[in-house]
């Protein structure tokens, strides 16, 4: 029967490649397993709309929502003016403050696509003036933005435990180092990078300057700031669950936005909630129908077959954990981060038990491979917003995007397949 | 229909954010029992997402993934491309839609019940058919209009 | 014929080791016409969803509580405090017993055949924090999970606690962070399974006897010759015949095992805490339940029960 789950999996390959939307490429992967495989597709959709009906998932419009809004009410420039008050007279430092502020909008949105629709269009012509190669800086905030879904809340976090049954809190946690890893790195790489460019840099202020600047500026930043802390500290501290969570970071969103910012206005409030409710509309739909085919391979009992003939093969968790990495590399450049969780953490999932890999670490495993996803092209989403908003073509933001995930992003990727601890530091601290 | 779409699914949206609010105000800071809310949440929650996937059909907006598009050059090609992708769209849509439909007749003939508040499910339920009848009629008309401007493309 | 059957414990369970007994005895019987393959850890869904793909065929058989979505009559087999002890209940649930007979009609319209009923447990109460006076069903101020079912969530206030629905599988992590402080719902094996490391205090205070049920659909079993069919009646029948002889004595050793082994506080309830729970449950909750299930079927069946 792993025949017939290659050939629908070959025929989801090929519908997609062919440019069909994703609900469908899985619809034909669920007629190859109807017609040819001769799998059962009665009580097929009854038991796939009442996994839609999961609480849990209602979590992944909610923070979508909040971002959307978020990243519309003008609190994104408060974050920026915060954070450039630090850094901003160092050399370099402006792209620094683009990583540090697409973690900060990270930890509001579930997202990885706020950081570049919230910060770019402030950042990347302010960068520009600078002396910034404006791909340069597209690149950089691009790849800063799939912090979102590293640095939790994160709608892929909350698809990886939902569909493999692992605590969503122990999951967030996993990508947290890592995450700030990446931005580490990022900061990093792009101090080096910065000393080519010719660049204007402000003066450096004086300690009662930049004191003063800090308050002034940091009572500005406050609520935009008190947010990750009340989603956060909500679900930690055993006030909320995520999902409750997630419609509180909307309810808080929406007063911030319209009164506080005044960005947010009666037309883009619903702008937001449609831009929201159809980005996560497109992916339900999909779950449905990858759920379905999941359960399909339940069915004729895919995933067991999988691992043994994997272990058929070679036993060696070195070798198999750099496949997956591998494996995971080349989903991500063709399908969106939802999609690649949906797909594949079902099907690895047994054989990462069975090589002694924790499901949380694998969680993250995903996460960052997943993430990364959405700068690898040719389906490069985040990449390519990033480039609609910083107006640059995508082909020139392709080669410093190339630098950035090489240097800053695939060493972290690795870390978290080997070290274990990097990922499951912080679950164990909260007792998982 | 813009307007409209705005309207129906900002409201949606935020109902489900309300109605989860009320849930912790009840629980956290009322510490009294609420029951038949959760349950209730759910019925708008199917529609926010299958209205939310039928406007993704109608702008257009589908997760897509062009990786055979990259190597095409002229304008032409696209379009023939954009023309088979819709029209395997909607063979399969369209067989989904059977599903869909057999499903339907299933949750109108069982008559299924919410736990605490016996809202018939059946409210939901019929959510996907509808959606998808739409989302395939949006791909239809997506299909003619690419089959089109293949038409006067080629008459130029 | 080759059949799927769903349970919803882990791999690994008492009933999932006694499953697949169970299908091996099938397989035997049947001189290999019947083979059951088993689905432990509700992979096939949860028990609601698998109750309807076992209606209309998807699935063929499974081993689970009853799904009341259908068919709100069903909420009658985990009525509350209706059995008061072990020799109560086997004589409501047991074969030939008016709970056994009822639930099997009301399966059969389901296009489902029951084989068996299967005792679990009574269910008890989790806290993972101290008990505030557990004897006593006034007001105590502790939150506790209660699964999406009425007649939990109307027993859970009845008993003093503040229910709240959340979704199992938030359940988990929403009492290890205190958004809830308990749960009510399941017995000590459950609780065991699903919540080991958030029981701290185990209040074994008979809320309602937990059974499940064998399950097939009938389209399926009928679908099977004369002999096949006689011979899987006739293993349902040992493997629920079987379960009541170690049942009781099964909670006992899961209620052992939260003590021993997690260090949790068992409390221990005199008889009259447990009458005066019991009491105020069927003062409070069985007129509202009664009248979901329809008044004068309820009570006629009640009445049964209870003589
Ligand atoms: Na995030
Ligand atoms: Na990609």
């Amino acid at each position: 029967m792993t025949e017939i789950a290659l050939l629908a999996i070959a025929a989801l390959v090929l519908t997609l490649s062919l440019g069909v939307p994703l609900p469908w490429c899985f619809g034909a992967a669920l007629a190859v397993m109807y017609f040819i495989g001769d799998v059962t597709m009665k009580g097929m959709v009854l038991w796939g709309v009442q996994q839609l009906g999961n609480p849990v998932l209602l979590a992944i419009p909610l923070f979508v929502l909040a971002g959307t809004i978020m990243s519309e009410s003008g609190i994104a420039a408060a974050l920026l003016r915060f954070v450039n008050v630090f850094i901003g007279h160092v050399r370099g430092g402006l792209g620094v403050v683009a990583a540090v502020s697409c973690a900060i909008i990270g930890a509001i949105s579930g997202s990885g696509l706020t950081g570049v629709s919230a910060i770019g269009p402030l950042l990347i012509p302010e960068m520009a003036e600078r002396g910034y190669p404006r791909e340069y800086a597209t690149a950089l905030v691009a790849n800063s933005s799939i912090l979102g879904l590293l640095i939790p809340p994160s709608v892929t976090m909350i698809l990886y435990g939902w569909v493999t049954d692992t605590s969503i809190l122990a999951c967030f946690l996993a990508t947290l180092l890592p995450g700030l890893l990446i931005m580490f790195n990022f900061s990093v790489v792009n101090l080096w990078m910065s000393r080519r460019f010719n660049l204007v840099l402000d003066e450096k202020p004086s300690i009662s300057e930049l004191s003063v600047n800090a308050a002034r500026r940091g009572v500005h930043a406050f609520p935009a700031l008190l947010m990750p802390v009340i989603i956060l500290g909500g679900i930690y501290g055993g006030i909320v669950t995520p999902t409750e969570a997630a419609a509180i970071s909307v309810i808080y969103a929406v007063p911030v936005g319209f009164v506080i910012y005044r960005g947010l206005r009666w037309d883009n409030f619903l702008l937001a909630g449609k831009e929201a409710a159809t980005s996560v509309g497109a992916i339900m739909i999909m779950i449905l129908f990858s759920m379905i085919l999941g359960q399909m391979f339940v069915y004729e009992s895919i995933p067991q077959q999988l691992v043994s003939s994997i272990f058929g093969v070679t036993e060696n968790k070195v070798v198999l954990l750099i496949l997956i990495n591998i494996l995971l590399f080349l989903i991500g450049m063709v399908v969106n981060d939802a999609t690649a969780i949906l797909l594949v953490a079902p099907l690895l999932l047994p054989l990462m038990q069975a090589l002694d890999v924790s499901p949380i670490q694998f969680a993250a495993i995903m996460g960052v491979n997943t993430a990364m996803g959405g700068v690898t092209p040719p389906y490069a989403s985040i990449l390519y917003l990033g480039a609609r908003v910083g107006k640059v073509k995508v082909t020139k933001v392709i080669p410093p995007a190339m630098i950035l995930i090489l240097i800053g992003y695939v060493p972290v990727v690795f870390l978290t397949s080997f070290w274990p601890d990097l990922s499951l530091y912080l679950p164990r601290l909260f007792g998982y | 229909m813009e307007k409209l779409t705005q309207y129906v699914l900002t409201a949606l949206i935020c109902s489900v954010a309300l109605g989860q609010f009320v849930q912790v105000i009840t629980r956290y800071v009322l510490q009294v029992p609420l029951m038949g809310l959760e349950e209730s949440i759910m019925f708008p929650t199917i529609w926010l997402y299958i209205l939310g996937a039928v406007n993704a059909s109608r702008e257009n907006t589908h997760i897509r993934a062009n990786v055979l598009e990259i190597f095409l050059k002229t304008e032409r090609q696209h379009t023939i491309l954009a023309i088979v992708g819709e029209l395997i769209s909607l063979a399969i849509g369209l067989w989904l839609l059977t599903w869909a439909w057999e499903f339907t007749t299933y949750s109108w003939r069982v008559w299924k019940e919410s736990p605490t508040l016996y809202i018939p499910t059946f409210w939901a339920d019929v959510a996907l058919v509808v959606g998808l009848a739409l989302m395939m009629a949006y791909t239809a008309s997506h299909l003619l209009a690419h089959v089109r401007s293949l038409k006067s493309g080629s008459a130029q | 014929a080759d059949f799927k059957m769903s349970h919803v414990r882990p791999q690994g369970a008492t009933i999932d080791v006694e499953l697949n007994a169970f299908s091996d005895t099938v397989k035997e019987a049947t001189g290999g016409d019947v083979n059951i393959k088993i689905f432990p850890a509700s992979a096939l869904g949860d028990y609601t969803a698998v109750q309807e793909r076992v209606s209309v065929g998807a699935v063929e058989m499974a081993t689970q509580p009853a799904a009341t979505a259908a068919d709100r009559k069903m909420q009658i087999a985990s009525f509350p405090y209706l059995a008061p002890n072990w020799e109560a209940a086997r004589k409501i649930y047991g074969p030939e017993g008016v709970l056994h007979d009822t639930m099997a009609d009301l399966f059969a319209k389901q296009g489902i055949t029951m084989l068996a009923a299967y005792p679990v447990y009574f269910g008890g109460i989790s806290l993972n924090t101290d008990p505030v006076h557990p004897g006593d069903p006034s007001p105590n101020g502790i939150k506790v999970r209660v699964p999406g079912i009425k007649s939990f969530q109307l027993t859970g206030e009845a008993l003093g606690y503040i229910p709240s629905p959340i979704p199992f599988s938030e359940a988990f992590t929403a009492i290890q962070t205190g958004v809830v402080d308990g749960v009510i719902g399941s017995g000590a094996e459950g609780y065991y399974a699903s919540f080991r490391d958030v029981t701290k205090t185990y209040i074994p205070a008979n809320t309602h006897f937990e059974v499940w049920f064998m399950i097939v659909n009938t389209e399926a079993f009928e679908s099977l010759d004369a002999e096949d069919q006689e011979a899987l009646k006739a293993a349902a029948i040992d493997f629920e015949t079987q379960r009541w002889t170690v049942a009781e004595e099964d909670q006992a050793k899961w209620e052992q095992r939260l003590a021993d082994e997690l260090g949790a506080n068992v409390v221990e309830l005199s008889d009259d805490e447990l009458a005066a729970m019991a009491g105020k449950v069927r003062e409070v909750v069985w007129p509202e339940v009664l009248e979901d299930v329809g008044q004068e079927w309820g009570q006629s069946i009640l009445d049964q029960a209870q003589n």
